[in-house]
C-alpha cells in the first residue's frame, strides 16, 4: 500500500529485518515454555539450560490424570463466550451512542468497574450472589466476566466508530434512517476491525481471569485457569506440568486470534462505501 | 422539512442515542453499585483483632495518609506505570506498523506474534522467574555467554522496577499492537494516496499523516493499559511478593496483603478506594487527551 | 528408639486402653450415622490434600455421606476461604489450616468450630486422639479451644550434599558454626557450586529462621515485648543473613521452595535449608537419590529446637452440620487413613504410624527415606511451631522479620538498626488489640 519509489526495495529489507526482531523477542519466552512443556519437570530448571533433550509427552498425559482438564476447558469456554457476546451486545451499542454523542460518561462508567482492584468485588459479589444462590452458576460467573468485557469492547470501538466521517451519519439521516439502522447497517460493517480486535481482547482477558472465578464457581463449574495454579505449590511444584497447563491454556485464545485475522487485515474501508 | 418536524426527530433521535448505551450503564451500576458502597462503608469500619467491628470515621483515611507504606507504595506504582507504559506505546505503535506491513504473513503466524498477553499472567510469572533467576535463568545465561555481567534482575532492590517493566512490556507490547493496528486498518487509503502523489518519504508520511490519525487509538490503548498498570499485581506476586523489601510493592499488592493476609479489611477497603481514584483521575486526563485528538 | 519402641508397644495401648474404658463410647460407634449428608472440603491441593482424596470413595462407602471437595492452590484457598468465612457463609464446611500461621488470627475471628468435645465423645474406638502428636494438638488449641486435628508433620530440614562434603574434607555439622565452617570451605574448594541455600524471601523467611532462632535459644517475645535485639536474637540474625550474603546464591532475597529446590536439585547447592515437603521435588530424576543426607539443622546453643509444623483439618463454625462434619475430619485423621496417606509419602503426625511395620519397609527402601523420617521424629519430639510471632498478627510479623533479614543481606542496614526497626513495628503489632 505505502510505496515510496526509489527506496522500496531497502523499505521492504527493514521491514523484514524489524520482523524478524520482534518475532524473536516476542516469541523466544512462548517457544521456552512450549519446548519446557516437553521436558520432564526437574530438567525445565537445570543449568545450563537445555536445547537439545528427548522430548516427552508425559506432562501432558499426567495433566489429564490429574485433572478434568476437558470439564474446565468446558466451563472456561461457556463463560468466556458468555461474557464476551454480553460485552458485545451491550458495548457495541454503547460505544456507538457515546461516539456519536461525544457525551463520555457512560464509557467512563464501565470503566470504573476495572478502576478498582479486582479484590474489591469479591467479597460483596460473595454476599451478593450468595443471597440469591447463585454461587457457582454459570450465570454469576458470565455477569461478573461481562464487568471485565464491557469496558474493553467500548473502549476499543469509539475510536472506530469516531473515526466514521459524521457527513455520512448526515446522510443517512436524511434518508430517514433511525440510529438503530445506521449503527446496524452502515456503522457496523465500518468498524469490523474493531470488532475483530476487541473480541479478542474480550475472550482473553475473560479466559484467564481467575479471582472471580475463585469465589463464584464451585466444583462443577470450576474455570480451566484455576488449574494452572495447582501446580505451583510447596511439595508439589511441577514446572513441566505447569508449562504444558499453560500451553493448553493459551491454545483457546490463539486459536480465535488466527480465525479472526481476517477482519483485521481486511476489513471494510470507507473508499469503499464513499461514491 | 419542518422546524417542529426536525426537533421531534431529533429528540427521537436523543431517545434512541441514551437507549443504545442504557443497558450498558444499568448493567454496570447493577454490578458494581453494592460492591462500591459496601467497600466505602467497609473503609469507615475498624476491626479488631477478635473480629468486633466499630465505626471508625475517617479514621482509616488519616491512618493511609501518615503510612510510609502506602506512599512507598504510590512511587512504586507510579514509576512502575510511566516506565512501562511509555515503553508500550511506543514499542507497540512500532510493532503495529511492522506488522500492518507485512501483509502476506501467514494468520497463525500473526496470533504468535500477539500472543504473549493471551499466556496467563500467574504463568507468564514462573517462567520470567526462572529465565530471570540468577543462577538457573537463561538470561544471565545468554548476558554471560555474550561477555556481559550477570544481573541480579528481579532480587535487585534497584533494578526490580525496570525488571518488572520489561516483563511487562514483553507481555503487553502485542496488546497495544493489536489495538493499533485495528486503528492502522481503518484508516482511509485516501490520504495515502494523496501524500504519494505528493512524493513524501514514508517516515515524513507517518509523521505527518499516519501518527495524527493514530492517535485517537493510540489514547485508548494508553487509557486500557493505564487501569490495568497501576493496579499492577499479578507478576509481582508471583515473582517478588513486593519485594525486595518493599520495592515492588504496589499499591494493588500492599491493599491485597493487608486485606487477605493481614485481616484489616477496614484499612485495606481504604487503600483500595484510595487506589481507584488514582486510576479514575488517570482516565479522566488520558480522556481529556482522546478528547483533543479524537473530534 | 527406645522410648518411641516404648510409647508404641506399651504406653500408647495402656492410654488407649484407659481411653477407652474411660469414656464408654467406642462400642456403639455408627459410622452410618449421618448417611445421605453432603460434606463440603475446601482442601488445599498440596501433596497432603491429594494423598487424602485418593480415598474419598472409601469415606463415602463407610459413612454413606457424600463429600463435595473443593480444591484450590494454597494462596487461593486462603483467599476464597477468608472470603467465604467473612461472609459467614455456611458453604464450606471443612477446611485445611495452618495453625502454626492463622491459627491465633482465626480462632480470635470465631471461624473454627470447638472440636476438643467431639475429640472426646464421639470417635471410634480406632481413632486413638491421643496417638496424635501432643506438640501438634497444642499448637491446634486457642484460647482452651481445640481448633484443628493434624493431618500431617513437617518442617525445615537440613539438606545436604555427602559427596561434596567428602570432597571437601567436611564432616557432617553438629553445630550452626559447624555449618558456617563448612561453607567457608566449600566456597574455598568447590566455586562451581553454591554453599549454603535458604529463604531469603521476605514473607518466606520466618519459617527457616525461626528454627535458627529457637537453636540459638533466642526468643520472638520476651516481657511482652518484641526481643530481636536481643543478644541471641541479633546472633540469629547475623548468622542467618552473612550464611545467605556470604554463602548464598546471588538473588537470593528471592528465593523460597521453588527456587531452593530447584537449584539443590540441579546439583548447584552444597547445603540447603528447606521444608521436609520438598524432599519429592528433590528427588525428582533420581540425581540427589544416592548423594544427600538429611538431618534437622544443627544445634545451637540451646541445642536443637526444631520447627515442626503441620497442617489442620478444621470445621467451620458457620457450618450447619458440624457433627457430620466431624466424621470427614475424624476419618481422615484416623491412624488407618493416615497410614495409607504416609505410604504415599506424606509424614505422619502419629507415632505410631511412624512405627508401622509397613510404613518403615517403605521407609527402608531408600536410604534418603530413612534420613527424613529420622529427623522428622526428632521434629516431632523436640519441635516447637512457633514461626514468626505467637500473636493474632502473626503473618504481619512475618514480614517484618523478613524485613529485618533482607535487610541484612542487602547490605542496607547493621543488625542493631534492622533489629531495632523491627522491634519498633513488631512492637505496635503486639500491641494491637
Amino acid at each position: 500500500m505505502l510505496d515510496a519509489p526509489t527506496t522500496d526495495r531497502w523499505i521492504r529489507r527493514l521491514n523484514l529485518l524489524q520482523l524478524v526482531l520482534a518475532g524473536i523477542i516476542i516469541m523466544t519466552p512462548t517457544v521456552w515454555m512450549v519446548l519446557s512443556s516437553l521436558k520432564p519437570s526437574f530438567e525445565v530448571t537445570a543449568y545450563p539450560p537445555t536445547l537439545v533433550f528427548t522430548p516427552t509427552l508425559s506432562n501432558y498425559v499426567d495433566l489429564t490424570k490429574t485433572t478434568p482438564f476437558l470439564s474446565y476447558a468446558l466451563n472456561s469456554l461457556i463463560v468466556t463466550i458468555g461474557s464476551t457476546a454480553l460485552g458485545l451486545l451491550f458495548g457495541i451499542p454503547a460505544a456507538f451512542a457515546v461516539s456519536w454523542t461525544r457525551i463520555s460518561w457512560p464509557a467512563i462508567l464501565t470503566l470504573a468497574a476495572r478502576m478498582a482492584p479486582g479484590t474489591l468485588f469479591l467479597l460483596p459479589w460473595y454476599v451478593m450472589f450468595r443471597q440469591i444462590g447463585m454461587i457457582g452458576s454459570y450465570t454469576a460467573l458470565i455477569l461478573s466476566h461481562a464487568v471485565i468485557t464491557l469496558p474493553i469492547v467500548i473502549w476499543v470501538l469509539l475510536p472506530s466508530f469516531d473515526a466514521i466521517p459524521r457527513s455520512v451519519f448526515e446522510a443517512a439521516q436524511v434518508d430517514g434512517c433511525s440510529v438503530t439502522r445506521i449503527l446496524w447497517r452502515i456503522a457496523l460493517p465500518l468498524v469490523a476491525s474493531g470488532i475483530a480486535v476487541s473480541s479478542i481482547l474480550a475472550f482473553v482477558f475473560s479466559w484467564n481471569y481467575f479471582l472471580f472465578a475463585l469465589v463464584l464457581s464451585n466444583g462443577d463449574t470450576k474455570t480451566l485457569i484455576a488449574s494452572a495454579f495447582n501446580f505451583i505449590g510447596e511439595g508439589s511444584t511441577q514446572w513441566g506440568a505447569l508449562m504444558a497447563a499453560a500451553t493448553l491454556i493459551a491454545l483457546p485464545p490463539l486459536v480465535l486470534a488466527a480465525l479472526v485475522q481476517r477482519w483485521l487485515v481486511s476489513g471494510l474501508t470507507l473508499g469503499a462505501v464513499k461514491g | 422539512m419542518s422546524d417542529s418536524a426536525a426537533t421531534l426527530t431529533q429528540d427521537r433521535q436523543r431517545l434512541e442515542l441514551s437507549a443504545l448505551s442504557a443497558p450498558a450503564v444499568i448493567f454496570t451500576v447493577a454490578m458494581i453499585a453494592f460492591p462500591v458502597i459496601y467497600t466505602v462503608w467497609l473503609s469507615f469500619q475498624s476491626f479488631s483483632s477478635t473480629g468486633n467491628q466499630s465505626f471508625a470515621g475517617l479514621a482509616n483515611y488519616s491512618k493511609l495518609i501518615s503510612d510510609h507504606e502506602f506512599w512507598h507504595g504510590l512511587w512504586v506504582t507510579l514509576a512502575l506505570y510511566v516506565l512501562s507504559l511509555a515503553l508500550q506505546l511506543v514499542f507497540g505503535v512500532w510493532l503495529a506498523l511492522v506488522l500492518f506491513h507485512a501483509k502476506r504473513l501467514p494468520g497463525i503466524v500473526r496470533s504468535l506474534f500477539i500472543s504473549p498477553f493471551m499466556m496467563p499472567p500467574v504463568v507468564a510469572g514462573m517462567m520470567w522467574l526462572v529465565i530471570l533467576d540468577p543462577s538457573l535463568g537463561a538470561a544471565n545465561f545468554i548476558l554471560q555467554s555474550l561477555g556481559l555481567p550477570p544481573s541480579d534482575w528481579l532480587a535487585s532492590p534497584t533494578w526490580v522496577i525496570p525488571t518488572v517493566a520489561l516483563i511487562d512490556t514483553w507481555q503487553w507490547t502485542p496488546y497495544v499492537a493489536l489495538i493499533v493496528l485495528g486503528g492502522l486498518q481503518s484508516l482511509p487509503p485516501s490520504v495515502y494516496e494523496a501524500a504519494q502523489i505528493d512524493g513524501a518519504s514514508p517516515f515524513k508520511t507517518f509523521q505527518r499523516i499516519t501518527l495524527p490519525l493514530l492517535l485517537p487509538t493510540i489514547v485508548t490503548a494508553a487509557i486500557l493499559r493505564s487501569v490495568d498498570l497501576l493496579r499492577f499485581f499479578d507478576i509481582i506476586y508471583i515473582t517478588t511478593q513486593g519485594g525486595p523489601g518493599n520495592a515492588s510493592n504496589t499499591l494493588n499488592v500492599y491493599g491485597f496483603r493487608v486485606g487477605f493476609e493481614f485481616f484489616n479489611i477496614g484499612y485495606a477497603s481504604a487503600l483500595m478506594l484510595t487506589l481507584t481514584a488514582i486510576v479514575f483521575g488517570a482516565v479522566l486526563a488520558c480522556n481529556r487527551l482522546r478528547g483533543a485528538v479524537a473530534w | 528408639m527406645n522410648a518411641r519402641m516404648f510409647a508404641a508397644r506399651i504406653a500408647l495401648p495402656v492410654l488407649a486402653v484407659i481411653a477407652f474404658t474411660g469414656e464408654g463410647r467406642a462400642a456403639d460407634f455408627d459410622w452410618k450415622k449421618f448417611q445421605g449428608k453432603t460434606v463440603t472440603f475446601l482442601a488445599n491441593n498440596n501433596p497432603v490434600a491429594q494423598a487424602l482424596l485418593t480415598y474419598k470413595d472409601d469415606f463415602e462407602k463407610q459413612t454413606g455421606m457424600t463429600l463435595k471437595v473443593d480444591g484450590y492452590q494454597e494462596q487461593q484457598m486462603r483467599q476464597r476461604l477468608v472470603t467465604v468465612m467473612n461472609a459467614h457463609s455456611d458453604e464450606v464446611d471443612v477446611f485445611m489450616t495452618l495453625p502454626s500461621r492463622e491459627g491465633e488470627q482465626f480462632a480470635a475471628a470465631g471461624w473454627y468450630a470447638d472440636l476438643s468435645a467431639m475429640a472426646k465423645n464421639e470417635v471410634a474406638k480406632e481413632y486413638d486422639p491421643a496417638g496424635l502428636s501432643q506438640a501438634l494438638l497444642k499448637a491446634a488449641t486457642f484460647g482452651g479451644k481445640l481448633t484443628s486435628m493434624p493431618m500431617n508433620i513437617e518442617g525445615p530440614i537440613f539438606y545436604y550434599r555427602t559427596d561434596i562434603f567428602k570432597k571437601c574434607g567436611l564432616e557432617q555439622p553438629k553445630t550452626i558454626k559447624e555449618v558456617e565452617a563448612a561453607a567457608e570451605k566449600i566456597k574455598a574448594c568447590d566455586s562451581s557450586v553454591t554453599p549454603f541455600v535458604s529463604r531469603g524471601l521476605k514473607p518466606a523467611v520466618a519459617y527457616t529462621f525461626s528454627n535458627m532462632l529457637h537453636n540459638i535459644g533466642g526468643s520472638y517475645i520476651a516481657g511482652g515485648k518484641s526481643n530481636l535485639c536481643s543478644a541471641k536474637g541479633k546472633e540469629a540474625l547475623d548468622i542467618y543473613s552473612r550464611l545467605l550474603r556470604d554463602f548464598g546464591p546471588p538473588g537470593v532475597v528471592n528465593y523460597s521452595f521453588q527456587q531452593i529446590s530447584a537449584l539443590y536439585r540441579g546439583g548447584r547447592a552444597a547445603m540447603s535449608f528447606e521444608s521436609s515437603n520438598e524432599l519429592r521435588t528433590v528427588m525428582d530424576g533420581g540425581a540427589r537419590l544416592k548423594d544427600t543426607a538429611l538431618i534437622p539443622f544443627p544445634a545451637g546453643e540451646a541445642g536443637q529446637v526444631p520447627t515442626v509444623i503441620g497442617w489442620g483439618m478444621a470445621v467451620s463454625s458457620y457450618s450447619k452440620q458440624p457433627d457430620a462434619a466431624w466424621y470427614f475430619v475424624q476419618w481422615a485423621t484416623s491412624p488407618a487413613v493416615q497410614k495409607k496417606m504416609a505410604l504415599q509419602g506424606i509424614a505422619p503426625p502419629r507415632p505410631s504410624v511412624a512405627t508401622d511395620p509397613e510404613y518403615r519397609k517403605w521407609i527402608d527402601e531408600e536410604p534418603v527415606r530413612k534420613e527424613w523420617q529420622a529427623a522428622l521424629d526428632v521434629l516431632a519430639t523436640k519441635g516447637s511451631s512457633e514461626v514468626g510471632y505467637p500473636i493474632v498478627a502473626n503473618p504481619e510479623s512475618r514480614e517484618f522479620i523478613g524485613q529485618a533479614v533482607q535487610d541484612l543481606i542487602l547490605k542496607q542496614k547493621s543488625v542493631d538498626q534492622a533489629c531495632a526497626d523491627a522491634d519498633k513495628a513488631l512492637d505496635a503489632l503486639i500491641a494491637q488489640k
